[in-house]
């Protein structure tokens, strides 16, 4: 009875962890099409989160990873799940104050690495999956995707720049309907994927399901659901600040920074890579600006992002290592997590309370 | 040690999967905008012939497109 409650909290908490991983990520996957006219904002936010949901039900190998190869699914329990989850939120809830551009992936990923260490020792932690599947593609991928998108725009500048203007550009702007929606498509197959994984992990741990079962139908379905309601959700802040803080570019570049993004994601989904897609997606659109001229490079975001690469993973792990000592406080049963979930719902309605009375920044932070 | 950890195969194929879709596609979008530029441009010069082939070059160039986003697809659903 405990442990379902647990789990019933875990669900829905993973559920709410993904909901504003799409709330957050919605500025990254459609802003290069508003800011390029290649579509309307709502229109762009409407086709993003239709796609979103799409993308979530096209594979299972990210969620698979999660799920089975970062942790030893054999010493982890609900709880250790939850504890996780508190310390991805917090980490994400702390980013977001501060305007910092973090990565929820890592965020989420380091949270149950952090709580496992907690409960049963480094034992609990699969070093081959975690820095084989997590941090080398989480280092690389930006990298790869700011030097396709580099090349790629270096290259479409030499193929059409003796053409008018006005036909390259209404070109590149139809094009970009195709290369913003395969990124969205992207983002919601990796992202929704991490949820999915989460979980299945908390199902195994629970004894709900075997310890090599895929993710069943309703939680990639709930997972698709929660991350399209957040992208769509998180949309309609973005039209309020559209044209004011989102980057120029022309729709060349939107166009090779869409198509680079969404191949690097793709791609690494496949091979059941979990991303940060906001990385990529930042390495793609600065790749695409450095192609054009170094200087338009936004340097201080790129090491801004450096920094959240080096922070992320400890101070979640931090953070859901110690909320798992906090929830063992009141034993293993269901006291700990229900009485962390209700102190965690009043800090955010403070944050948000206080945030809302001073205005939010529209940062880069998310998944 | 290092190359199991590494899952350096799985690695490389990610980075030839995105080097060969992210600028092969682009490069051939490019072209097809570049087949619809020289066909308005070649057609006000009365050049006819000139003009279809860039139509045709640029229009083969967008169904390569089409193909590669349908294959990335199918590839991503069917492991």
């Amino acid at each position: 009875m405990s442990s379902d409650v647990i789990l019933v909290i875990v669900v829905g908490t993973a559920l709410a962890f993904d909901f504003t991983n799409g709330f957050h990520d919605t500025a990254n996957v459609v802003a290069t099409s508003i800011s390029t006219g290649a579509a309307r904002p709502s229109v762009a936010i409407g086709f993003a989160s239709l796609l979103n949901f799409v993308g979530a039900f096209i594979s299972i190998s990210v969620a698979a990873t999660v799920a089975k190869d970062v942790v030893d699914a054999d010493v982890i329990t609900p709880t250790i799940v939850f504890a996780g989850l508190i310390g991805a939120i917090a980490w994400n809830l702390i980013t977001w104050y501060f305007g910092l551009p973090s990565s929820s992936s890592h965020a989420l990923i380091g949270g149950v690495v952090g709580s496992a260490v907690a409960a049963a020792g480094f034992e609990a932690v699969l070093a081959e999956g975690l820095v084989g599947k997590v941090l080398i593609p989480a280092v690389v991928a930006p990298i790869l995707a700011f030097l396709v998108a580099g090349a790629a725009i270096g290259i479409s500048y030499r193929v059409v720049g003796r053409q008018r203007p006005g036909i390259v550009s209404r070109g590149y702007r139809y094009g970009q309907i195709v290369s913003g929606g395969l990124l969205a498509l992207a983002h919601g197959t990796n992202d929704a994927q991490k949820t999915m994984g989460i979980i299945t992990l908390a199902l195994i741990a629970n004894g709900t399901l075997g310890a090599e079962a895929d993710p069943p139908f309703w939680v990639i379905a709930s997972s698709a659901t929660a991350i399209a309601l957040g992208t769509y959700s998180g949309g309609w802040r973005i039209i309020k600040t559209t044209g004011t803080r989102i980057i120029k570019m022309d729709p060349a570049q939107g166009f090779s920074a869409q198509g680079a993004g969404a191949a690097v994601i793709l791609a690494s989904t496949h091979f059941g890579f979990p991303l940060s897609t906001t990385h990529v997606i930042n390495g793609g659109v600065m790749g695409a600006g450095a192609g054009k001229r170094l200087s338009a490079v936004r340097w201080g975001v790129a090491g801004n992002i450096f920094v959240a690469w080096l922070l992320t993973l400890p101070a979640a792990a931090a953070i859901g290592g110690l909320t798992y000592g906090f929830t063992r406080i009141f034993g293993t049963g269901a006291l700990g997590p229900v009485l962390v979930t209700l102190m965690a719902l009043s800090l955010v309605a403070a944050a948000f309370a206080r945030r809302a009375q001073r205005g939010a920044p529209v940062t880069a932070a998310g998944g | 040690m290092i190359a199991t950890i590494v899952h350096t195969d799985e690695l490389l194929q990610t980075i030839a999967a995105s080097v060969i879709a992210g600028i092969g596609v682009t490069f051939l979008f490019s072209l097809g905008i570049w087949g619809a530029g020289q066909f308005a441009e070649l057609s006000r010069s009365e050049r006819p012939v000139a003009a279809t082939a860039a139509a045709l070059v640029g229009a083969a160039a967008l169904l390569c497109v089409a193909a590669a986003v349908v294959t990335g697809i199918v590839v991503m659903t069917h492991k």
